[in-house]
Parts: C-alpha cells; sequence; structure tokens
C-alpha cells in the first residue's frame, strides 16, 4: 500500500493533463509474487519436470547416418512397448551415435516400466541394454563422498531352523486344523499320545501348507501369506499379495508362488507372483487366467527352472533370473499336459492327434531342449503322466478307443528311464483304472481297477530283465485310492467318502494282506515322513460329525483315536532330505540290531513312566475329590434336622433307614410257563 | 449284564425316573403316554392317561403317593401314583419342558418352553393351598427372557431350583422370591438334561456341548468334566461308586449318516473322579434320550429315541472294578 505521503509528494492534479498513475520510477513494491499469485504459481513448471519421464538406454550401437533409421526403428519397437514416447534424442559425436539415448514418455511411470523391462536386454551379442531413469543419474552424482556406513539392521535370529529335526525320540511334527478353522495346533508325534508343540487361534484364516523340506509353515490371510518357522514358530517373511487362495514353493525351498484370483491388472500381472523367500522380495509376477489345475507352475526337481503351459506353448523359465529360457517359450501345437521328471530336468509332455500324425509322448532335457524320447501313441482318447518318485520310470497311462471298436481300454507305457534310449514297455489293462500310484523308492506299482463294487488291486513289478510282473491281484477289495509309505514296500488301500472308510494294509514284500480295518467316514490318508505311522482322518470340511484322526502303525494296529472338535485337516511335516551317505545308511542297516536294543530299552523306560504319570496324577484327583466330598457330607450331617422336619419326622437318608415302618409281603410273580410233552400217548 | 427290555411306547422316550425306594421305574415319551412299571422285573404296573401331546418331564414324591407330569399340549397334571387318578390340571400357555416336587413334596415347579408369543416362566405351587391349584396361580412365576429353561431340579432342602438354560447357563432361583441366587455359565451350548446325587448335594449337568460336568449343588462350583465327542442327552451320578453314566447321540437328521450298526449307541461309564471313560453298554437303536440310576446303586437304566427302556443289573465285576490309582 501506498503511503499517504507519497501521495501527497505527487504533482499536483490539472485539468488538462490526465494524471500520471503510474509508479515512479524507483518504485519497488514489496508485495511478492507468492501473495497475488500464489495458486497459479503453484502451477509453475518446474525445471525438473519432465525429467521424471526420461530415460536413460546406454550400450545402444554405435550406427552413422545411414542406418541411424533403422536403429531408431528398432528402439523404437522395443520401447513403445511401455508407453507412448514423446521425445528422442540421440546425441551424436563425429557423425556416429554416441552409444546412449535419451527417451522421453508421457508418464513418469511408463519411464519406470521401460527400466523394469529393458534394462539388461539383450539387443546382440554385443549390446545389452542399460536402463535408468534420468532422474537416477542426479542420485548418484550426489552422493557424498564421506561414505557412511549403513546403519546396521537388527538381526533377526529365528534360531535353529531344523530344530525339530533334532528331537531326541525322533518324532515327527504335525499341523492339526480343528474348531472349523478357529485353531490350528502343531503336534508331536508319540505313539502313545500327541505332544502339543504350539497351538494358536486364528493362525490361518483358510487353511496351512508346509514347504518342501519342512522349514515353514505357511497360513493364508486375506493380504497374503505369512511363513513362520525355528523352533518357537516365530514368523519369517510375509507376503502381501491380497486375496490370496492358492501357494506352491519350490522344491528347494528358495521361491514361493502366490495365487490370487483379485489383483489382476493388464499393466501389473498380479495374479501369480513369484517371491524369494529368504528376501521376500517380489521377483515376477504373472498373468493367470484360471486357477483349475494348480500349480500352473510347475517347478523342475532342483528348483533351476519352472515351467507352464498354456495354449499350444510351453514357457520355461529360470531362476533366479526369472526370465525366459533361452529368450522364448516352446511352440508345441496342441499340447495338452505335461510334468517334469522328479530325478533329472527332463519335461514329458503329450500332445493328441493331428489329422495323420499321430499323439505322441516327448521327453525332452532341459537346458539343452534335447529330445531324448519319443513315442507314438494310436486312437488316443486321453493320456495321463505318472512319475516314480525318484525320477526312475514314467508311467503314461493312455486311454484309447481302437479302431474298429467302441470302448475305451486303457494301457500303461512304462518309460524305463535309467536304460539307454529309455525303452518303453506296455501293460494292457481290460478294466476301467480307478487309480495308480508308484512305489517310492521302488519299482512296483498299483492299480486299483474294475466298477464298483468289483473293484481289484493289482501289483506289478518292472523288473530289471524288460519284463514287468503281475505279483498279485486283490479281487472285490473296498478302495479307491492309493497310499504308498514314503520308504516304499508298504501302502494302504483305502476306501474314502463314499466307501466309509475301508482301510487295508499291504505288505508289497510278499504281497500279504498285513491287517484289514475301518475308519468310518474317513476322508483321508496321510503317511508320516519316515513311513513309520499313518493317520486316517474325519474331517469337518467332507463330514460334519465324528471329526477325529486315528494314528496306525504302518502294520495297521490301531495307536490312538483323536477326536477334535470340528477337525478340518493334518498335515505332517516334511523332512529335509537325509544328511547321510548312501555309506553311512547301509553302515547303519547292517548295524541296526544293535540300535533296535538301545531303542526298546528306552520304550519300555519311557512306558512305564507313563504310567506312573497317569497314576499319580490319578491320585491327586482322586485326593482332591475326596477332600470336597468329606466337607460335603459336613454340610449334609448339620441339614439333618432340617431334612427330618421337611419330611414330617420320617427319616429317609439311608434307603433303610425307617425300616421299622416296613411291611414284609411275600409276594409271588409269574416268571414263566414251559409246556413239557409227555410224548404220544397211545 | 442281561438288560429288561421295556416294551411300552411307540414314540421315543423323553424321561425316566425312579421313586425314592427304587421299586418303581417311571417313564414317559413323546407319544403322550406315561407308565409306570416294577424295576425287579420289569412288570408294568399301569399308565396315566390325559395327556393328548408329548410327555417331556415326569416326576414322583418322595412317598411314592403322587405323580407329576409336564407335556406339550400346555398342562402339567398331578396324579395320584397308585390308583392312576388325576388330581389336578395346571393349564399353560405353552409346552411344559421340566418338573419336580421339592425335597418335602410340598412344593411343585415347572418351567414352560417359549412358544408361540409366550416367553419361558419358572412357576412355584404350594400343594398345601388348594386355592392356588383351583385358580391355577402359583404363588411366585418367574420369566426367562433371555435363554429358556431346558431342565431343572430342586436343591437339597427345597430353598431353590437348580436351572440348566438353552444357552448353556445354570441358574438358582428361589423357591421362595424367584430371584436369581447364584448363576454361572461353563457349558457353551444347551443343557439337556440335570440330575441330582442321591444325596442332592451334587448336580450333573449333559449338554450339546459334548461334554457333562459335576457342579456342587449349593455352591454351583465347578467340579469335574467329562468330555465326549457326542452331544450329550443325559448324565446320572452312582449312589454308591465315584461313577458317572451318560447318555447321548446326536441330532436326530444326522443319524442316519453314522455307522448304521445295530446297537451302536451306547451309555458311558466314566469315573467320577479321574474323568476317564472306563465302560460302554450297547444295546439301544438310536440315541439315548435319559439315563437313570437306581437309587441303590445296583441296577441302571436307560431311555432311548428308540422308544425302549433298558434296566440294566449290573455284574459283580463292576462292583469290584479299579482304576490303577
Amino acid at each position: 500500500m501506498q503511503d499517504t505521503v507519497d501521495r501527497a509528494a505527487e504533482p499536483e492534479f490539472e485539468d488538462e493533463e490526465e494524471p500520471s498513475f503510474s509508479d515512479p520510477e524507483d518504485f519497488a513494491d514489496d508485495i511478492d509474487d507468492e501473495e497475488l499469485l500464489e495458486d497459479i504459481l503453484r502451477e509453475k513448471p518446474l525445471e525438473a519436470d519432465g525429467i521424471d519421464s526420461v530415460v536413460v538406454v546406454d550400450n545402444v550401437p554405435q550406427v552413422g547416418p545411414e542406418r541411424l533409421e533403422k536403429l531408431k526403428n528398432v528402439i523404437h519397437k522395443i520401447f513403445s512397448k511401455f508407453g507412448k514416447i514423446t521425445n528422442e534424442f540421440y546425441p551424436e559425436v563425429d557423425g556416429m551415435t554416441k552409444g546412449y539415448i535419451f527417451l522421453e514418455y508421457a508418464a513418469p511411470n511408463q519411464a519406470l516400466e521401460a527400466v523394469k523391462n529393458a534394462d539388461g536386454y539383450k539387443l546382440d551379442k554385443q549390446h545389452t541394454f542399460r536402463v535408468n531413469v534420468f532422474t537416477d543419474f542426479d542420485k548418484y552424482m550426489s552422493i557424498s563422498d564421506e561414505w557412511e556406513p549403513p546403519e546396521k539392521q537388527p538381526f533377526k535370529d529365528f534360531g535353529n531352523m531344523r530344530h525339530w529335526i533334532e528331537d531326541p525320540d525322533c518324532r515327527d511334527q504335525y499341523s492339526v486344523i480343528y474348531e472349523s478353522g478357529e485353531r490350528t495346533a502343531i503336534f508331536s508325534n508319540d505313539p502313545k499320545e500327541p505332544i502339543l508343540v504350539e497351538e494358536r487361534a486364528r493362525w490361518t484364516e483358510t487353511y496351512v501348507r508346509w514347504s518342501p523340506k519342512g522349514t515353514y509353515l505357511a497360513t493364508f490371510h486375506q493380504r497374503g501369506i505369512a511363513l513362520w518357522g525355528g523352533e518357537k514358530f516365530k514368523q519369517i517373511q510375509r507376503f502381501s499379495h491380497q486375496g490370496v487362495s492358492l501357494i506352491d514353493f519350490s522344491p528347494c525351498e528358495r521361491y514361493v508362488v502366490t495365487f490370487s484370483p483379485l489383483m489382476d491388472t493388464k499393466e501389473d500381472p498380479q495374479a501369480i507372483i513369484i517371491w524369494d523367500i529368504l528376501t521376500g522380495q517380489k521377483k515376477r509376477g504373472f498373468h493367470c487366467e484360471s486357477s483349475a489345475h494348480w500349480p500352473i507352475f510347475k517347478w523342475s526337481q532342483d528348483g533351476k527352472f519352472f515351467a507352464r503351459m498354456t495354449q499350444d506353448t510351453l514357457s520355461i523359465y529360470e531362476t533366479p533370473s526369472m526370465g525366459l529360457l533361452d529368450k522364448k517359450s516352446l511352440k508345441i501345437s496342441g499340447i495338452k499336459d505335461f510334468s517334469w521328471s522328479p530325478g533329472d530336468n527332463i519335461i514329458a509332455f503329450w500332445v493328441p492327434e493331428d489329422k495323420d500324425i499321430p499323439a505322441r509322448v516327448t521327453l525332452m532335457q532341459f537346458p539343452s531342449r534335447q529330445e531324448i524320447r519319443v513315442r507314438n501313441l494310436f486312437n488316443v482318447v486321453d493320456c495321463k503322466l505318472h512319475w516314480q518318485r525318484q525320477g526312475d520310470y514314467l508311467c503314461v497311462k493312455v486311454d484309447r478307443t481302437p479302431k474298429g471298436t467302441q470302448g475305451v481300454v486303457t494301457n500303461f507305457e512304462i518309460f524305463r528311464m535309467r536304460e539307454k534310449q529309455v525303452p518303453v514297455d506296455v501293460v494292457e489293462m481290460k478294466e476301467s483304472i480307478i487309480a495308480f500310484a508308484w512305489e517310492p523308492n521302488g519299482s512296483k506299482f498299483a492299480v486299483l481297477h474294475g466298477e464298483s463294487p468289483r473293484i481289484n488291486a493289482s501289483f506289478y513289478h518292472v523288473k530289471n530283465n524288460g519284463k514287468i510282473e503281475l505279483i498279485k491281484m486283490f479281487d472285490k477289495q473296498q478302495a479307491n485310492s492309493i497310499f504308498w509309505s514314503p520308504q516304499g514296500q508298504f501302502m494302504v488301500l483305502a476306501g474314502l467318502r463314499s466307501m466309509n472308510g475301508a482301510l487295508a494294509f499291504v505288505d508289497t514284500s510278499d504281497c500279504t494282506m498285513m491287517n484289514i480295518a475301518e475308519h468310518y467316514m474317513a476322508s483321508d490318508v496321510e503317511w508320516d515322513p519316515t513311513g513309520r505311522y499313518v493317520v486316517t482322518s474325519v474331517s469337518w470340511w467332507s463330514h460334519k460329525v465324528d471329526n477325529a484322526y486315528w494314528l496306525w502303525t504302518f502294520q495297521g494296529r490301531l495307536l490312538q483315536k483323536n477326536n477334535k472338535d470340528r477337525f478340518c485337516q493334518l498335515l505332517w511335516r516334511p523332512r529335509p532330505p537325509t544328511l547321510l551317505s548312501q555309506e553311512q545308511i547301509k553302515m547303519i542297516k547292517k548295524d541296526l540290531k544293535k540300535y533296535s536294543k538301545i531303542f526298546e530299552q528306552k520304550d519300555r523306560l519311557s512306558q512305564s513312566k507313563a504310567s506312573k504319570e497317569l497314576v499319580d496324577k490319578r491320585r491327586l484327583m482322586m485326593e482332591e475329590y475326596r477332600q470336597y466330598r468329606d466337607k460335603a457330607m459336613q454340610t449334609y450331617n448339620q441339614q439333618r434336622e432340617l431334612r427330618l422336619q421337611l419330611r414330617g419326622g420320617v427319616d429317609t437318608d439311608e434307603l433303610d433307614s425307617n425300616v421299622e415302618d416296613w411291611e414284609e409281603e411275600t409276594i409271588e410273580f409269574f416268571i414263566n410257563e414251559e409246556i413239557i410233552p409227555f410224548g404220544d400217548l397211545e | 449284564m442281561k438288560p429288561i427290555l421295556l416294551q411300552g411306547h411307540e414314540r421315543s422316550i423323553t424321561q425316566i425316573k425312579y421313586n425314592r425306594e427304587g421299586d418303581l421305574l417311571f417313564s414317559v415319551a413323546k407319544d403322550t403316554v406315561a407308565n409306570v412299571w416294577y424295576s425287579v422285573n420289569g412288570e408294568r404296573l399301569g399308565t396315566y392317561n390325559g395327556h393328548t401331546g408329548a410327555v417331556w418331564c415326569v416326576d414322583v414324591d418322595w412317598d411314592t403317593k403322587s405323580v407329576l407330569t409336564g407335556s406339550a399340549d400346555n398342562s402339567c397334571r398331578l396324579w395320584d401314583c397308585e390308583t392312576g387318578k388325576q388330581l389336578a390340571l395346571l393349564q399353560t400357555n405353552s409346552a411344559v419342558r421340566t418338573c419336580g416336587f421339592d425335597f418335602s413334596g410340598n412344593i411343585i415347579m415347572f418351567s414352560t418352553d417359549k412358544q408361540m408369543g409366550y416367553q419361558c416362566y419358572l412357576n412355584f405351587f404350594d400343594l398345601r393351598d388348594p386355592q392356588q391349584i383351583e385358580d391355577n396361580q402359583p404363588y411366585v412365576s418367574v420369566p426367562c427372557s433371555e435363554s429358556r429353561i431346558t431342565s431343572a431340579i430342586w436343591g437339597p432342602l427345597g430353598e431353590f431350583v437348580i436351572a440348566g438354560h438353552e444357552n448353556g447357563e445354570i441358574n438358582q432361583f428361589s423357591a421362595k422370591s424367584g430371584e436369581v441366587l447364584k448363576k454361572v455359565k461353563e457349558h457353551t451350548k444347551q443343557i439337556n438334561d440335570i440330575q441330582p446325587s442321591v444325596d442332592l448335594t451334587m448336580a450333573i449337568t449333559a449338554s450339546k456341548d459334548n461334554t457333562a460336568k459335576l457342579f456342587d449343588s449349593t455352591s454351583l462350583e465347578h467340579i469335574k468334566t467329562f468330555k465326549t465327542e457326542r452331544p450329550v442327552n443325559s448324565a446320572a451320578i452312582s449312589p454308591i461308586m465315584d461313577h458317572v453314566v451318560m447318555g447321548g447321540g446326536q441330532e436326530a437328521m444326522e443319524v442316519t449318516t453314522t455307522s448304521t450298526r445295530i446297537g451302536k449307541f451306547e451309555a458311558r461309564f466314566f469315573h467320577a473322579a479321574y474323568e476317564e471313560e472306563f465302560g460302554r453298554v450297547k444295546g439301544h437303536f438310536g440315541p439315548i434320550n435319559c439315563v437313570a440310576f437306581h437309587p441303590d446303586g445296583k441296577s441302571y437304566s436307560s431311555g432311548g429315541e428308540d422308544g425302549y427302556v433298558r434296566i440294566h443289573y449290573f455284574d459283580p465285576q463292576y462292583f469290584d472294578f479299579e482304576l490303577e490309582a
């Protein structure tokens, strides 16, 4: 505001001349721009604006003017995938491009996409792009010369992650979900009685999963999954994936794959995410149309590769880069199914018939992509791949309709993986197949075939001499599932759900039935990782009453019946592979008798200890009860007068207290009538 | 032990009761019939006819003079035990769920269900005042707004009634004023039955939450718990041994999904101090609805959904059996 003083100093107003309203020459107003133009100033473009959308691409080929146009086209093609390129700058020196370029996008997030996806892009053998946002340069330039060591993060000690293996009594652990999901507990398996290790309410919102080597327990929550481990089951890691419904671990336990049907967008595939477990980082996201055949990504046995099948394509990715192996997927027209060998980095896949090309099963080695074996199959309706646990054999169950017939016939094509050129033997099955399972650690397989009620169980042995021998067939079995012991040799044939829980325990070394039993309405059978125990259970998810899990020995002797209110799921904790060498295992097996003696002694001791504990507990309970009863009787005796009064003086404290009042009366009861004929009287 | 089978009802048994001396066994069922039998041989003495709906409860006074029954026909009736003649009919607004004579036999209580807009009430009548019966006016009527009473017994000296509710609560109602003297909530689901020990010092409750619990009648202190994996319909305390017997089953609609092996429904015996099960008795073709010990403890009876009442006399081994301690 101008001072009134100044105004007074102005030249006098004259009628003819227009007054001058301009400021005096040396006037400087003391109102700053911010006050007057605040809102407009806010929109003043900053120098830095626009720089956030610029990327610098390094290692671009240095070309002359004749190839510049082509180079620009190539760059454009690659980089316009991430957004709209609004500006580009190819600095030159001496007529050649310098080898780095600037690209500007319409928005900063597009620039970030470019960095994320194009950094490391191999244009050709000599040129691998390095892509950075321009603002990063600023950041890197302004790094102070004084290097400050990074702040030490407190060491999160989770303790011994393999603690449970060190249990001196070799008890395996298992997780139990009960109270319809409200409670989850971890027990240590003792043949006498399960020992509670940990129990938490609402530990998971749906169900749990163990990692393949047993190190982690994964729980599900609306916002993602959590991994727990160590002696006290502390939270090791958390992965945020809204609405996660399915997970899968890599066999090496380095990665976990989560699936959520919710959060998928075109720009940012989030349906499937692969995480690094130790760092907690999100490694890569993928689209996923349907989770019908989970796991969508199948891992190779060493965790080096993971693959998935989409229409006519097999995509194999490698770790840790998470990029496509050889930068491209395999085009396999009509591919129907594939699976990795559990023993080697080999994939088996099959394609159905295509005009005159027969259906075939192919075995392909990775990373070489070499086809080890191809097998043609004729008149195929469907195929299922069954690998033996060690990858020694592959069984392809082929359903065929032979020419000229209507019905479907099943063959088992057995591929002998360990023999040169992978010979294939065929086993023909006359009846429809209900279940098939390889013996782990062995070369036998079991088949359930036929139609209810005439279901048969057959056992075959794949011999070294090229023959596949039928060892034994049991007919009229009540079974719809096969459960081999993880160590081989023993198995359970179970008739789950609709077959009311019929169980048959078989020793396949001589194919004898060790025991036949029943767990009414059993819905699941789970072997412990050592093959010593079997758990059969009735889950609340399939049957609303009698929810319990029963513990049996591998021979079929029932040890425990554990009722749990609304019991849902029991999962054994897997064990990591043994650290012993084959030599050491052989030595132990030789000296087994010696070890047995020590264990038996220990068992006997613990038995008597248990009964002693029980006896002590009972004694204590009885003492407490007696004390209570004595006190109650005291009060009772004190009230005797009152009782007599209430009943008009009649003493009714004992049944025979008023025996004088009793009358004795003898009554005859008619008990029985028996007519004895005296034979025919002539 | 070979049981005596009583076939006198056409529908499921709702309650059975021995008289104080144990020579008579009363049974009532959904078929509107109330029967009385000789417990020594199972011979039927007679029937109390009159109810037109399912009879839910029965009680007999200490002198075996009068019998009290409560029914879904909205009435509580008093009968002469010997002749079977109906002495009084007390009309109610809803089904009578539980009833009983007090220690002196002078006061009766019964509870009515929450039905058709009517609340659950606990009513007390003094039989020495015939006006109350004539006018159908209880001297105390306690409304239960929260959770209806599902089972009730008298306390040891007739001063209060111990009632079990649909929500698992147990309340002590004063017989003089109707006020709540004590309350506890140990069960998580409906209490199906409460029975006193023979000296009335303890009470055992049977609940849908798969457990039975032992309480002190006066203090309502929770003493023992007996766990099973099925809802418990009824429980009783042995007069002479440290045993309790429990009978149960599951919802009628779920019966078809369990094993249909004949006679699978069992009465289970637990040690009262150790809370451990030590024996089972099979025989019923349906869930067991009511169990009762004979006052001399040498036999027990059970009434089932199958309409049968079974009287079991214990073998000598039962009395010698001991759990190691």
